[in-house]
């Protein structure tokens, strides 16, 4: 498709008393989204509340949110500008409840500006929540929130990684399941700061020398097996030099000298990606070319890893703030395993 | 897992412009030692609930025991619990013989675990980042103490520490300091099972690979198969692209090969104690009796999602009744739509005899003969049934069994 890059983004207006005309209709035709109406401000922001709760929204409400969001994604670019300051995050996975810690580490949404670099599904128990509340501040703040793919918002991989079974079980069928993955697909799939990081879930692809050819992809389908595509959600740096291929036989690595050639070709000071688990919450790979951020603490709720996310200030000054899970009162802190009479 | 640079330098809240933050844990970054700033300690409020649970219990009308394992309400097993927290409670116990005693007797440090008001067995925490818990739970039954410890996954300096033994990436959750230790006190004899040793005991390569590698691979070095292709401007970005010459990456000789299943044999770590083959049956029908757990704990040792290609994990699992003890070293590994594979070790324990048997099995399974096995069985989520290694394990052929015996005299 073709995506009009010309067109600023105007910030929505939060102020509830104004109203706009037209709903949030999908129009291929259109070159940006519809402005929020009061109604549909009102709306999404019952929905932030309800979700902050950790209630589920209705079906019927997912398809609605949904179909915003289409609205607000599909004018979204490749490489989505973003302005300085951001903070930017990495993989969530379903946690609903350290993603609320998250918020309250970096400071509350929209007074901070936040990029996170994907995975918000799968693992956690809790993916339904935390997409649907990533999505609705997606929509209501769309310039103060910047929502990038990661290979777990793909219909291949959530039929495995559980974001499918929780559906089933929350809604008692796979629809909500379809309209996010099918929402998933118009997720950009990389970012850029300020013209200086360049942010995306997995890491960089031998295809792609310049972020003008990322530009060039058309990214709105299922994440391929192949192709460039596929290799910026999936990709991870290694110690080794060059190009490889991951052992598994699929999959690539890069090195440093890559990581190098790659900011210097585009002018960059650093590449954040997320993707793989540090028991830190960040790490730095390529004598800082590049950073590895995770935000999921306690990963799978069994990992005791810390997750952290990375503030950028208006002079580029970069700050990792580290948290640990969320603890919450009423629910136990201890996992009881019932002793059982295994074999 | 990206290897870091040491150059982590972590400023947790200077400066920062987020309001106050909420109680939370927060890390001393001089001295490394973690200290609650707030909140109240998770043990303190398991402590506060077990109480309640305690006296609110005698209110409750009985529930009939569960008929096949009837609840070990303390006929000949005795409990010492040393926490005073909890030390009310074992009232309800019957006074502490000799051959029994929580923690071990050997136990140094603190023993924090609570225990399970109606079977005894010692309540283990989940691994938390910033808990100043030590997971140390401990039993002694007669001349053996029996350990288990459970931590975080491996730092970023822990794992660097690792590169010299170990020459390949290692699994990206790696819980390298938990273990669970059987110690004969008399014999000095000692089964461990560790992630560690586990790994020093893999293959140093695999033919596995997953299953749309031959995809991958044919649509890299071919360089036009790519789905990017549906309109003019992708059709532009490949052509522009198609000079570089994708096949030079793709070259297999240039994969560094090693075992990225972590698929080991490991059947423990022995000190002080030789196993030798034996005929013997291992004996099952002991274990179905359903004597007391005094002691039940389970732990990872590592586990890695092959790039979300399925799961290698190591495991343990304990359980100590009054006269014998079962430990099961289980390695599951499922790659989507190629294979399962389970690789157990079990260690039987007899408390009275001093005789330790080692079972080790191998299982291979092919996915689709698995996936073929539950169609009909489970309606809304049939794929749950093999994230289940007790299933897979049930339905997947064994290659090789072996037992192993070694009998302890002090």
């Amino acid at each position: 498709m073709d995506l009009d890059t010309d067109v600023p983004m105007e910030d929505v207006s939060d102020d509830h008393s104004e109203t706009y005309q037209g709903g949030a209709k999908i129009d291929a035709s259109k070159s940006k989204p519809s402005e929020l109406t009061g109604d549909s401000v009102n709306q999404l922001d019952q929905w932030i509340e309800k979700l902050a709760n950790c209630e589920p929204l209705s079906e019927q409400d997912v398809k609605r949110l949904c179909d915003m969001a289409v609205d607000v994604l599909q004018f979204e670019e490749n490489v989505q500008p973003v302005q300085v300051p951001v903070t930017i995050c990495g993989d969530v996975h379903g946690q609903f409840h350290d993603l609320m810690e998250l918020f309250k580490i970096g400071g509350p949404c929209p007074d901070t500006n936040y990029l996170f670099m994907g995975d918000y599904v799968d693992r956690g128990y809790y993916s339904v929540e935390t997409v649907s509340f990533l999505v609705c501040m997606k929509v209501r703040y769309p310039n103060r929130i910047t929502i990038l793919r990661g290979n777990h918002e793909s219909r291949q991989i959530t039929q495995v990684y559980g974001f499918y079974d929780e559906c089933l079980r929350k809604y008692g069928s796979a629809n909500v399941w379809k309209v996010f993955t099918d929402l998933f697909d118009y997720f950009p799939i990389t970012a850029l700061v300020d013209n200086k990081i360049f942010c995306l879930h997995g890491g960089l692809s031998p295809m792609i020398e310049t972020i003008d050819q990322v530009r060039e992809l058309n990214r709105i389908q299922e994440v391929p097996h192949e192709g460039p595509m596929c290799d910026l959600l999936w990709s991870d740096p290694d110690d080794r030099g060059g190009w490889g291929i991951s052992p598994r036989g699929a999959g690539f690595t890069f090195g440093q000298d890559i990581s190098e050639q790659f900011n210097h070709t585009n002018d960059l000071s650093l590449i954040a990606r997320a993707h793989q688990l540090v028991m830190e919450g960040y790490s730095w790979s390529h004598q800082q070319s590049v950073v590895t951020i995770f935000s999921a603490p306690n990963y799978c709720y069994r990992c005791g890893n810390q997750a952290a996310i990375m503030e950028v200030d208006e002079m580029h000054n970069r700050q990792f703030l580290q948290y640990d899970p969320s603890i919450r009162p009423g629910e136990p802190t201890v996992t009881r395993k019932t002793p059982d009479y295994f074999l | 897992m990206s290897k870091s640079d040491n150059a982590n330098k972590t400023v947790p809240d200077g400066g920062h412009k987020s309001p106050p933050k909420p109680p939370s844990f927060t890390r001393n970054l001089n001295s490394g030692v973690q200290v609650p700033a707030s909140g109240i300690n998770a043990i303190h409020i398991d402590s506060a609930r077990e109480m309640v649970k305690i006296h609110t219990r005698n209110r409750l009308p009985q529930t009939p025991p569960n008929p096949r394992f009837s609840i070990p309400t303390a006929r000949n097993v005795s409990v010492k619990v040393s926490n005073d927290a909890i030390a009310s409670m074992s009232s309800s116990f019957p006074k502490p013989t000799t051959n029994i005693s929580v923690p071990a007797r050997e136990h140094t440090g603190k023993c924090t675990n609570p225990q399970c008001a109606h079977c005894g067995s010692v309540i283990i925490p989940a691994p938390k980042s910033s808990f100043p818990i030590q997971d140390k739970p401990s039993i002694t039954i007669n001349d053996w103490s029996i350990y288990t410890i459970k931590r975080p996954i491996l730092s970023s300096q822990e794992l660097d520490d690792l590169e010299e033994r170990f020459r390949f990436p290692l699994p990206e959750m790696i819980f390298g300091n938990n273990s669970v230790k059987l110690v004969n006190d008399k014999t000095k004899s000692i089964i461990e099972f560790n992630a560690l040793d586990a790994l020093d005991s893999i293959d140093k390569s695999s033919d596995l690979k997953v299953s749309y590698h031959q995809e991958w691979l044919e649509a890299r070095r071919t360089n036009s198969l790519s789905t990017d292709s549906h309109d003019a401007s992708a059709e532009k970005a490949l052509k522009e692209n198609g000079n570089i010459d994708l096949t030079k990456y793709t070259d297999l000789e240039t994969i560094k090969n090693y075992d990225w299943t972590y698929s080991t044999n490991y059947k423990g770590s022995i000190t002080n104690m030789e196993f030798a083959k034996t005929d013997e049956k291992f004996p099952i029908d002991r274990l179905l009796n359903p004597d007391p757990i005094l002691f039940f704990d389970e732990s990872i040792l590592y586990e890695d999602e092959l790039g979300d290609n399925g799961i290698s994990m190591l495991s343990t699992k304990i359980r100590v009744m009054p006269t014998c003890l079962l430990l099961l070293c289980r390695l599951f590994l499922r790659i989507d739509n190629v294979i399962f594979r389970i690789r157990d070790t079990r260690v039987f324990v007899d408390f009275e005899t001093n005789k330790v048997l080692r079972e080790y099995k191998e299982q291979d399974g092919v996915y689709n003969d698995v996936l073929g096995k539950i169609s009909g069985k489970v309606t809304s989520d049939p794929k749950s049934l093999l994230r289940d290694p007790n299933w897979v394990s049930q339905n997947i052929p064994v290659l090789k069994s072996e037992l192993e015996a070694a009998q302890l005299t002090s």
